[in-house]
């Protein structure tokens, strides 16, 4: 059996692509990880079993669960919900501040991705941040949009964090 | 009739006696035979399979066999057969495995320099009021290209269809270039589209100069929906693969049925595409009737015959014009075999190899035939069997370049084509996350165009729990494009 480490599905024996998500398994196995550090990063990444819903209705709210934060954030997003740290000097204050997480240290930018309320949908946008934003493990693109889904991982810069549905 | 070498068939050397044909009748009985192997390949080998021990059992008519068999021992084949395993040494274990064979079916080289081959060809062409404005006439300078293009020896028909079917050029050689052109540019857009009608005009100019070392092909060319006469249309081309007639279908626009499409191609080894604007129709028209004139070989098939513990999951023709094939209808009509790209698919089987180790697993046996054209001109046929090893030593084994890359190709048309299913069972969840994986996939191989494509329709989906006809037929036929491997149209 092969785990799929990106999407986790379960693939036969001598499957060289993923079933389920399309992952080049062969290739993947061949990425050996360089260097120490990428190596935790890399382990940090939980591999989920399960999906959970993409529906996100004006009632629903988001809990983000910050890695090594104490208490939950619930948030109610508007149609955009700006994610970064807070800047003196230019007076930017985004909508969460994660500055109280370690922020700086850890690569977020001030401006580092957005929340986005769709119709009955939360999607997620990496707006151009100097670390990158990921999606279960997946880097996303700058300026395109993502979907989220309850029980996603979120990754900014190295500040990882798990966003549920309510 | 053509020659069929028996001893290939049964595996055994000429030489062989009575008891060694006896031995090898019994191995492949077990294989192969219908009360203990139901899948429908293995069927049609087993009746070859039959009549072979039928022949070579009875001394006197194997003498007789004996003595033909000496003519064709000598002839060098003009077909090869390449069989790519994705590995080649499996482990015993209880569970199932995966393996992947790629099957390359190519002319042999010195042989392919041969001059085109000789069109019998029939334009079957829709002038349905939806083709009205810029369609008919792009479709008409298509018709005329064509129409130009044509050598002496070729014989040309056009048929053009809407509520009924009207023969504009009856099949002729293209001797007056000039006064068939006018009738083309007289055609005018109106009515219904009744495909039917259209192709069993088409049939029937075809019919009229049938001959083994003609090309014998129909292309349809339609922007609609036929109402009603779809499986009519199938069973139409049921019967032109059996008089070795292909049929190839190109669709413009957006609303046209690209599954019905797709199994009209396919049931001929056809081949369809999408065509999203007008401009393109004539260098798509051109490209199909130049990969006609260089066929190879004509009226090639393939019999993928499986052993009891071996089981085909897909069979994907993956160059040229990919497509996926349904193993359940055997042998699997591959049309003409183009002279320089060849046919190459890719068979998936699920294995149960169990737990014993050391040894060689009979996978089962491939089986290709064609009619080669030119000179050469006979029936060839090619048997390859596929064997895997056993063991538990670990071996190293890079999987092959080529396989690994057609690999992850369709990895990406197989997601569109899921995400599709789940639509159409309703489950939108799962629709929208095979579309996210698309996109993601997408996105990786820079294919930033079609990324996008994919991200929109999963928003739609889950928003409207529908999909867009142009963004699918988009996602189809951009992820089929991509399937071809590399470099292929150049070497």
């Amino acid at each position: 059996m092969i785990k799929c480490p990106y999407c986790g599905h379960d693939n036969m024996e001598g499957a060289l692509v993923c079933d389920e998500c399309g992952l080049n398994l062969w290739e993947d196995l061949q990425d050996e990880v360089p260097t120490r550090e990428l190596e935790d990063e890399a382990n940090e990444l939980s591999v989920k079993s399960g999906w959970g819903t993409a529906t996100f209705q004006d009632r629903n709210q988001v809990i983000i669960h910050i890695r090594d934060a104490a208490e939950p954030v619930t948030i109610a997003p508007g149609s955009e919900f700006l994610i970064g740290r807070h800047d003196t000097s230019s007076g930017i204050t985004p909508d969460l501040d994660l500055t109280p997480h370690g922020a700086l240290e850890k690569g977020v930018s001030r401006i580092h991705a957005a929340l986005r309320r769709g119709e009955d949908v939360l999607s997620i946008v990496d707006l151009d941040s100097a670390n990158g934003t990921f999606l279960n493990g997946q880097r996303l693109a700058a300026n395109q949009s993502r979907l989220l889904r309850d029980g996603d991982e979120i990754r900014l810069g190295k500040l990882v964090m798990h966003i549920y549905f309510k | 009739m053509s020659f069929v070498d028996y001893y290939a068939i049964l595996g055994i050397d000429p030489a062989a006696s009575r008891d060694d044909l006896r031995q090898a009748y019994r191995l492949a009985a077990r294989r192969f035979h219908p009360d203990v192997n139901k899948a429908t390949g293995s069927s049609a080998l087993f009746r070859d399979i039959n009549k072979a021990y039928e022949v070579l059992n009875d001394p006197a008519s194997r003498a007789e066999y004996d003595h033909l068999w000496q003519d064709y021992a000598i002839t060098t084949p003009s077909l090869n057969v390449d069989i790519i395993y994705s590995r080649k040494c499996l482990r015993p274990i209880s569970e199932p495995q995966l393996l992947y064979v790629l099957v390359k079916i190519q002319p042999l080289l010195e042989m392919s320099m041969t001059t085109d081959a000789p069109l019998n060809l029939c334009l079957v062409v829709d002038r349905s009021t939806s083709m009205k404005g810029a369609r008919i006439q792009h479709v008409k300078s298509a018709v005329h290209r064509i129409i130009d293009d044509s050598a002496a020896e070729d014989y040309l028909s056009v048929v053009a269809f809407s509520d009924n079917a009207d023969v504009l050029i009856p099949a002729q050689h293209p001797v007056d270039p000039r006064s068939i052109k006018s009738v083309i540019s007289i055609m005018r857009a109106d009515g219904a589209t009744a495909i039917l009608a259209g192709l069993q005009a088409g049939l029937a100019q075809i019919k009229r100069n049938i001959q083994p070392k003609y090309v014998n092909h129909i292309v349809l060319i339609t922007d609609g929906r036929t109402y009603g006469d779809e499986g009519d249309c199938l069973t139409l081309a049921d019967e032109a693969r059996d008089l070795g007639i292909g049929i190839s279908a190109m669709g413009i626009g957006e609303d046209w049925n690209d599954r019905f499409l797709d199994a009209l191609a396919s049931r001929t080894g056809g081949a369809s595409a999408y065509i999203n604007s007008a401009a393109a129709v004539s260098r798509f028209l051109q490209e199909r009737v130049r990969s006609l004139a260089t066929a190879y070989a004509e009226r090639t098939e393939l019999i993928v015959g499986p052993v009891p513990g071996a089981n085909i999951k897909a069979i994907i023709r993956t160059s040229p014009d990919p497509m996926s094939m349904e193993s359940d209808l055997q042998p699997i009509p591959l049309g003409s075999l183009d002279g320089k790209l060849g046919t190459k698919l890719l068979v998936q089987f699920h294995l149960n190899t169990g737990e014993t180790p050391d040894g060689n697993f009979y996978v089962g046996r491939i089986d290709v035939s064609g009619q080669v054209l030119g000179s050469v001109h006979r029936e060839e046929r090619i048997i390859k069997d596929l064997v895997v090893e056993i063991t538990n030593q670990p071996v190293e084994e890079d999987p092959p370049p080529e396989l690994l890359d057609a690999l992850s190709r369709l990895a990406l048309y197989r997601l569109q084509d899921r995400a599709r299913e789940a639509v159409e069972e309703g489950d939108f969840v799962e629709a929208t996350r095979k579309l996210e994986f698309l996109a993601t996939r997408l996105f990786e191989s820079g294919e930033k165009n079609l990324g996008q494509a994919a991200l929109h329709e999963a928003q739609r989906v889950a928003q409207t729990q529908r999909f867009s006809e142009e963004g699918i037929k988009q996602l189809k036929y951009g992820t089929r494009a991509f399937l071809p491997v590399l470099g292929d149209r150049n070497d």
